[in-house]
């Protein structure tokens, strides 16, 4: 998969279309197998770059389990009051019992940088079913695979015991641990609907027409023509070593303004120091790439990386991934 | 070590740790060990658990009664909080299983070998009832069923008390332990110390080889 962190409005829609699909089960309420974070943030779960995990000079490195609460925990709401209480005049909706102090993305739009040079991205993140996946690596009953056809990677719930080696062992902590049914769960890159040549849903879904779908060697898919060909998305920590199959097209900002309000283009609004310590050093290559490319669009002039981008037509984002899924009886088994 | 027969008893009797079927079973202190570094089974859990203490459990005591039916174990060993069900993702729960040779050359250090396998009797505290497990060699383990295996734990002043309990024979094509009283069979015990962080590979044990168990042969009268 591709996001063009360019187009994210953060509207949620892909964290709501995966969440009523896929974890409604008991046990699942904390998971979001899709989030979408306000970056520079301390992300979901909380501080997640700072808990180890992946492979450093080859080698497996230790990790943290993140707690329920860094994740956010499924806060219950008072519907009953507000809505059939008779109170709606009243009382307004709120969180029952203890008051939270973190949640997914709890740090909205807060980004960082001074007025007027603030600055913010958002950043959607699902399991990155990757090449390399120390989840897979780490668990001592084989109970994850890559699947050989498709690159998924999955847990089989009946091989595994719940020992959360997986959880510790992911850098981008894409494993949730479901304390009902005692096993840990992930992002299963909705392999029934691309089993049946339908895209994810987080992809389907998003008005933003932000996340492209594809066979990595397929040239004529979006996926290599935007990874490969022209080198315009990069994986998010590269450092961690997993070799991760989602690629994101870096935030390019709005220029700067000086003491006097005049536009600045000296330096960027997001630093670019910023940038590189999330996608590693080629980043700056991506955003000079795409600046260039959109010069020349300006000029009158055609850029296939421009209009691949732009996503003219919505099923050229899905690499042949584009049946309707309201064309096929699904049955749950 | 000694299965002491006991007149026979319903299999939920034998459970209670304090049934007077225990009363005359004696039992043994069994020093445990922590599971080697470098059998753990993935490069991220021996990278996890470098310069770790494992196995945390260091002494359990163990007793066996059988009732010509019926082999149990109770055992019992010193637990700070095993009063506490886990809820939370670094929380685990407490364990302990008794593995037994399904043939005699299975060795117990590597949980059995590929066509001679090991038998395990498994209990968790996060009750999840008790799973009837062989294994043919480290990582290979794989679940029979989750009824043959009884197990009930009661814990109580900061002492884990637990009984694990399996029919003697069982009729099936499975590599499972079928034990005869009055014979002799290897057995080992492991504990884990979830609150420790100790689940899989990582537990306290009672080492590299087989203790010996010896079934009491059921007495004539009784027969
Ligand atoms: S992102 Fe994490 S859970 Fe997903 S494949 Fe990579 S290591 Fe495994
Ligand atoms: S649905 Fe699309 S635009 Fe909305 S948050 Fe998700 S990726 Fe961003």
């Amino acid at each position: 998969m591709v996001m063009d962190l360019n187009k994210c409005i953060g509207c949620q829609t892909c964290t709501i279309a995966c969440k009523r699909l896929w974890t409604r089960d008991e046990g699942m309420d904390y998971q979001w197998w899709n989030t979408v974070n306000t970056m520079p943030g301390r992300g979901t779960p909380r501080d997640w770059e700072q808990m180890g995990g992946g492979f450093q000079d080859g080698k497996a490195r230790p990790g943290k389990l993140p707690s329920r609460r860094d994740f956010g925990e499924a806060w219950e709401f008072n519907h009953e009051e507000v809505f059939h209480g008779g109170k709606g005049d009243s009382v307004h909706l709120q969180v029952k019992g203890e008051e939270p102090d973190w949640g997914p993305n709890w740090d909205e739009d807060q980004g960082a940088g001074e007025y007027p040079n603030a600055y913010y991205f958002y950043l959607p993140r699902i399991c990155n079913h990757c090449t390399h996946p120390a989840c897979l690596e780490a668990c001592p009953r084989k109970a994850i695979e890559k699947r050989q056809e498709d690159g998924v990677v999955l847990i089989n719930e009946d091989r595994c015991r719940g020992y959360r080696f997986c959880m510790e062992a992911c850098p981008y902590k894409k494993i949730y641990f479901n304390h009902a049914e005692k096993v840990s769960q992930k992002c299963i890159f909705c392999f029934p609907r691309i089993e049946q040549g339908v895209a994810n849903a987080c992809a389907r879904q998003c008005p933003g027409r932000v996340r492209f779908v594809g066979y990595r060697d397929d040239e004529e898919g979006p996926i290599w023509k935007l990874v490969d060909k022209w080198k315009a998305a990069l994986p998010l920590h590269p450092e961690y070593g997993t070799d991760p199959n989602v690629f994101y097209v870096p935030p390019l900002a709005p220029p700067r303004f000086d003491e006097k309000g005049d536009v600045d283009e000296s330096k960027p609004r997001i630093p670019d120091e910023y940038l590189v310590s999330l996608f590693g050093p080629k980043v700056l290559d991506v955003l000079a790439l795409m600046k260039s490319e959109m010069a020349k669009t300006r000029a009158g002039e055609k850029s296939e990386l421009m209009d691949l981008l732009i996503a003219y037509r919505w099923k050229d984002m899905f690499g042949g991934f584009d049946r309707d899924p309201a064309t096929i009886e699904w049955v749950k088994s | 070590m000694r299965a002491h027969h006991v007149p026979s008893a319903e299999l939920e009797v034998l459970l209670d740790p304090d049934a007077t079927a225990w009363k005359s079973a004696g039992g043994e202190e069994l020093k445990l060990e922590g599971t080697p570094l470098g059998m753990q089974l993935t490069a991220h859990i021996r990278a996890a658990w470098a310069g770790r203490k494992i196995g945390s459990v260091e002494q359990v005591s163990v007793a066996a009664v059988h009732d010509g039916q019926v082999l149990a174990f109770r055992l019992e060993w010193s637990a700070a909080n095993g009063g506490v069900e886990p809820s939370d993702n670094h929380e685990f729960p407490d364990g302990a299983a008794v593995v037994l040779p399904s043939s005699p050359e299975a060795p117990i250090i590597t949980m059995g070998a590929p066509g001679v396998a090991v038998n395990a009797w498994y209990w968790r505290a996060d009750g999840e009832g008790a799973r009837h497990v062989v294994a043919e060699g480290l990582g290979s383990s794989r679940t029979l069923d989750v009824e043959l295996v009884r197990g009930r734990g009661a814990w109580k002043d900061g002492r884990w008390r637990v009984v694990i309990a399996r029919a003697l024979r069982v009729d099936t094509p499975e590599p499972i332990a079928q034990l005869e009283p009055g014979t002799e069979t290897g057995f080992g015990v492991a504990v884990w110390d979830g609150t420790q962080g100790e689940r899989a590979g990582i537990k306290a044990f009672s080492g590299p080889l087989w203790l010996e168990l010896q079934l009491d042969a059921v007495p004539e009268t009784t027969r």
